[in-house]
């Protein structure tokens, strides 16, 4: 039986309240980070007991693992990965290193109108026109989640992409398959 | 023959100018208005006719020497070993370089046993001398490959924005396969190289041994014991150098294979997504998030459409199947064959009647068992019956059969042609 001392969980409203939306707590988050860094096992176990699956990455983030999402969350998470794997695939056209670029590059809304234009039927399915389309319904909703940050003059992706970059190499021959087949 | 001493001081004086040269050009030649915009570059104060003057002093002094039978300048060759040296701009050698040398060795060290033999002396010094000589140089080498790996490590790393993904790994990736690879597999303990220095530290130490016992030669004694210290030594610099350039090159590759894997990766998924669509495609893989909206609100989309579903079928009781008596048994319906029906049929009314006469009425009166289904059966089958001539009626009518009222654009009969007079 692990005794819990409240009192000591200073920042649980914050924490808790970021955590059911959806966010992803990194190091940037600095203080609710070094909360849940330190008395991570109380949280881990406050949170098990209230049904929600604290998982930590080692990568540097803390996030609710889900089965599925609302319909709704389902789209913005495609549309997450769709982005996220054009930037890839345009950093690496680009003749940029991918995995540093898509950390260390600034994405202005000039990339976002260029990433919209060179992929103009992939985002037309996920009703995104424009660059700042993409703005609103994925870069925003990305900072919503903790995946992203909004810094001058863009934004800066952040430890929690890691997840979609685990997605894509999940994404196999077998996947393809059984997608067809149904 | 120019003063030693007065090259220093040219070389001195225009170091700026000779690093810049040796950097931007590397070892490839350059014209001389090249060296003089060097010069403008370093001393911005001096004048043009001031630049003219010092260029042709590095030219008069061979500091800079004209190609042949060009225009074109490079820098004095010993002067840009010196420059490499001091600059550490060095550039990573070929494993075949070290295996040369080694080979080399081996044959020194057979020459050496043979002198020793023989007890030539003078011969064994003398090959003595040219395998430390050897040995000194393969040191040489190991430093100057480790230098020269550091470098690539670190422009590697460098985050140079113009320079493409390709280019900052190609020179990692040839570092390994020229050189890391090949010289791993010579050191290795069952290689080449550890049988050739096994073999060379036995011929020495024979000749030790013959020395110590016959005590001729006996200052040559240490020599022979030294270069079989540094042999032994080599052997093990070299690997802790190979291990050392290998550890840092470990870490680069492994960014440089996951980061390909990553880039054709995302290719091929997209490649799917655009010919599969985005929904279908990323849907199984896509990371789940949890949401406020899961948790507050009634239910997902999909409860309710659930819940509306089973809101059509709603009994308030759950439904009785029948039970097996209360299925009324089967009856095999009482039609009398149709061929029959038909000759009867044909029987009536092949005599000549004037009048038409209505079908149902006939079937009714030949057939007044039947129910009035079993009835209409045979109507129909009746009227689309190609055989039998029959016209209907404009009127709408109302009969009765088998105690049913059905009103219909009735049938009639023709006469019916005699069968035996149409053929």
């Amino acid at each position: 039986m692990t005794h819990i001392n409240l009192d000591e969980l200073t920042h649980l409203q914050a924490i808790n309240k970021k955590l059911v939306a959806g966010y992803h707590i990194c190091e940037q988050d600095n203080v609710m980070w070094q909360e849940l860094d330190q008395h991570i096992e109380d949280y881990t176990a406050l949170f098990t007991a209230l049904g929600n699956d604290l998982k930590h990455d080692s990568r540097g983030f803390y996030y609710f693992g889900s089965d599925e999402s609302t319909p709704n969350m389902g789209k913005i998470s495609r549309a997450i990965a769709l982005t996220i794997y054009i930037l890839i695939e345009h950093y690496a056209n680009t003749g940029k290193d991918p995995m540093r670029a898509l950390f260390d590059d600034v994405n202005d809304l000039e990339l976002m109108q260029t990433l919209v234009q060179i992929n103009k039927h992939l985002f037309d399915q996920l009703e995104i026109f424009s660059g700042s389309d993409l703005r609103k319904d994925v870069y925003l909703r990305m900072v919503r989640l903790g995946l992203a940050r909004e810094v001058e003059g863009g934004f800066m992706l952040q430890a929690p992409i890691h997840r979609y970059i685990d997605a894509l190499m999940e994404v196999n021959e077998e996947t393809y398959l059984t997608e067809d087949e149904e | 023959m120019i003063p030693a001493k007065k090259l220093l001081n040219t070389i001195t004086e225009h170091w700026g100018v000779l690093a810049l040269l040796f950097k931007r050009f590397k070892m490839a030649d350059f014209s001389l208005k090249d060296v003089q915009n060097a010069i403008k570059q370093k001393q911005p104060t001096w004048s043009n006719e001031r630049i003219y003057k010092e260029t042709n002093r590095l030219l008069n002094q061979d500091i800079l020497i004209p190609l042949a039978k060009s225009s074109q300048l490079e820098i004095n060759r010993a002067i840009a070993d010196f420059a490499t040296f001091l600059l550490q701009e060095e550039h990573l050698g070929l494993a075949q370089e070290i295996s040369v040398l080694v080979d080399d060795l081996a044959r020194l060290g057979n020459r050496l046993d043979n002198a020793g033999e023989i007890e030539d002396f003078d011969d064994l010094r003398r090959y003595s001398r040219i395998m430390d000589d050897r040995v000194r140089k393969i040191m040489k080498l190991y430093t100057h490959n480790e230098n020269a790996i550091l470098n690539i490590v670190e422009q590697a790393k460098s985050n140079n924005a113009v320079q493409s993904l390709q280019k900052r790994y190609k020179a990692v990736i040839e570092a390994f396969d020229e050189y890391i690879e090949p010289m791993l597999e010579m050191v290795d303990i069952r290689g080449e190289f550890h049988a050739c220095f096994t073999l060379i530290e036995e011929q020495i130490s024979k000749q030790i041994l013959h020395i110590e016992r016959s005590g001729k030669a006996y200052n040559d004694k240490r020599m022979l014991e030294q270069l079989r210290t540094r042999i032994l030594e080599m052997h093990l610099i070299g690997r802790e150098s190979l291990r050392k350039s290998a550890d840092m090159l470990m870490p680069l590759r492994e960014e440089l294979r996951r980061n390909n894997l990553i880039t054709r990766q995302a290719a091929k998924v997209l490649g799917l997504v655009r010919k599969n669509g985005v929904d279908n495609m990323l849907s199984a893989v896509q990371p789940h998030f949890v949401s406020d909206a899961q948790r507050y609100s009634l239910g997902q989309q999909r409860h309710i459409v659930a819940y509306m579903a089973s809101l059509v079928e709603f009994e308030h009781e759950e439904y009785q199947l029948p039970d097996q008596q209360d299925v009324p048994a089967f009856v095999t319906p009482n039609i009398p064959d149709y061929n029959d029906v038909k000759t009867s049929f044909a029987k009536r009314f092949n005599k000549k009647r004037k009048k038409p006469q209505p079908l149902l009425q006939f079937l009714d009166e030949s057939y007044p068992d039947l129910d009035a289904d079993e009835m209409l059966f045979l109507y129909q089958k009746l009227v689309s019956d190609s055989d039998i001539k029959i016209i209907q009626s404009d009127e709408k009518a109302r009969v009765k059969i088998a105690g049913q009222h059905f009103s219909l654009y009735p049938f009639n009969s023709e006469p019916q042609p005699d069968p035996k007079a149409g053929k």
